[in-house]
């Protein structure tokens, strides 16, 4: 959907999505005199009444998860979920070993906890995936060591949208009694989780990512023996000391807000997604020298990644304007290097740097995805164009 | 620092390059470095640039630079391309001081061009 003032049609949903109004009508309700603003670790009435709101919105987070809401603890947002969970764990397990297992396909909020953990003297395997970005299972369980203490492997990766199997990865995590982190801050509210079920340990979330405010996000802990975590941050107590704070309550009941309204309409949005995916990958399909980035078949249906030959990635996303997408161009993130996630795929530096992740959301339509195929070839024909021939 | 990465020189300019093409039977240079690449094609009119066409791959910085530098030398003496330089190019469109190499590409394909304006108005230069 174009915005109001017609300048841009917002197809980076992935990165980050806009605030549900029925989610900003709460928050709004929560921070002013009329509302229940209080500090929900005061006893007085007013505290009593911002704590049942966060009670309320851990009651429907978990309800979205199928889990226990004691087993959620509040964050600012699934960088400090990963944080607190991973070096976390590490922490807490560390006299049993230091053996820890991950990905490089990893969000940064993950790779550069276990980076961080390696300058501490832990060792990591980073098993490489396959060329179309999952994770190969033989080689995961021929990675796995008698000191291995924690894997933490992404559900849906952010900038693809390969979906790994965690459940198949869960189950040999239990199996030798390692523990388990997921990275599900792309998955939670828009693909069915049932933690009652699946083997995680630990598994990071946000709120901006389903339509609710950026500020907060949530890390389950699984309430099983062994699986426990040291805190990062000290002082005052709250959340059993794991993460101490003032709950930022319009926050967190926000959070809740959106958790709810991703219950009820998770089917239809899935149903959504996937056809307004499809429908864009027919129309660019024929591009000359396009791929697709990541496994067609294991992919989450909001995020389609495409990189094409001999285009340069600068150029193209300012001629894709005033489509606003994600590219792999380093001159366009604070990355000066082009997509780790997609070298790990096996694209060349020159295929990774014309990268464009299309992801859509809720208010995407087919209009807007017909309007983004008709950008992008119209601006791969014009740069082609423009490019001049090598001499003979 | 602005957020916003290119002026509004560099996008009237990458969106619409009027000189971008090619020239039949002018003189024709080709540069590629730096990850860019750029045709330049002149021709000449009694001592002049007649015309100059450019053909680039590169960031948006680098081919506005390219259509900044025929629409400034149209119509100029030919020995003018000898003294070209980058830093009012650069100046103009806000270039980040990190991509100074793509545009000093450039300004080679321009003393690349020089050198062979020169070589076709002197065909007795080098023989000595």
């Amino acid at each position: 959907m174009m915005s109001s003032n017609n300048e841009i049609l917002y197809l980076d949903y992935a990165a980050t999505t806009p605030v549900d109004k029925r989610v900003a009508e709460v928050m709004a309700s929560l921070i002013t005199i009329d509302g229940d603003f209080a500090n929900p670790s005061s006893t007085h009435k007013a505290g009593r009444r911002s704590t049942a709101h966060v009670e309320q919105a851990a009651d429907r987070l978990a309800s979205l998860l199928n889990c226990q809401a004691r087993d959620l603890i509040w964050t600012s947002g699934a960088t400090e979920s990963d944080n607190l969970a991973i070096a976390g764990a590490a922490a807490y397990r560390a006299n049993r070993g230091k053996h820890l297992i991950t990905m490089p396909t990893e969000h940064n909020a993950v790779r550069d906890v276990f980076r961080a953990l390696e300058n501490q003297g832990y060792e990591v395997t980073w098993l490489a995936p396959d060329e179309s970005g999952l994770l190969n299972m033989d080689a995961f369980e021929a990675a796995l060591r008698i000191d291995t203490q924690l894997v933490s492997i992404m559900h849906v990766n952010n900038e693809t949208g390969v979906t790994q199997d965690i459940a198949a990865i869960g189950e040999r995590c239990r199996r030798h009694d390692v523990l388990f982190h997921v990275d599900a801050a792309q998955a939670v509210g828009k693909l069915p989780l049932d933690l009652a079920t699946l083997p995680v340990d630990l598994m990071s979330m946000t709120a901006h990512k389903l339509y609710g405010p950026k500020g907060v996000g949530a890390l389950y802990i699984a309430d099983r023996p062994d699986c426990h975590i040291e805190p990062l941050l000290f002082g005052g107590g709250q959340q059993r000391g794991l993460r101490p704070g003032t709950l930022p309550v319009h926050l967190i009941a926000a959070f809740g807000q959106a958790a709810a309204i991703a219950a009820d309409s998770m089917a239809r949005d899935l149903e959504h997604l996937t056809s307004l995916r499809d429908r864009l990958w027919q129309g660019i399909r024929d591009v000359p020298g396009i791929v697709r980035n990541g496994d067609a078949d294991a992919s989450f249906p909001a995020i389609l990644n495409v990189s094409v030959d001999d285009i340069e990635g600068e150029s193209l996303l300012l001629a894709l304007e005033p489509l606003c997408v994600a590219t792999g161009s380093a001159c366009n993130s604070h990355d000066q290097e082009p997509s780790a996630v997609l070298r790990a795929l096996g694209r060349s530096d020159e295929l990774a740097q014309s990268a464009v992740r299309f992801s859509f959301g809720r208010p995407t339509s087919a209009a807007d995805v017909d309007f983004a195929a008709r950008r992008y070839c119209g601006a791969i024909d014009r740069l082609r164009a423009l490019a001049p021939q090598q001499p003979a | 620092m602005s957020s916003e990465p290119y002026n509004d020189v560099v996008r009237g300019l990458f969106g619409a390059p009027a000189h971008a093409g090619d020239l039949n039977g002018g003189i024709t240079v080709y540069v590629a470095d730096q990850g860019m690449r750029i045709a330049l094609s002149t021709r000449l009119s009694q001592g002049n640039i007649g015309a100059l066409r450019f053909r680039a791959w590169g960031c948006p910085h680098f081919i506005a630079a390219a259509e900044v530098f025929c629409m400034d030398f149209e119509g100029r003496p030919a020995a003018d391309l000898a003294g070209f330089s980058t830093s009012e190019i650069m100046q103009t469109l806000s270039v980040p001081v990190e991509k100074t190499g793509r545009i000093l590409v450039l300004e080679d394909a321009v003393r690349s061009l020089g050198q062979r304006v020169r070589d076709r108005s002197d065909p007795d230069q080098g023989r000595q």
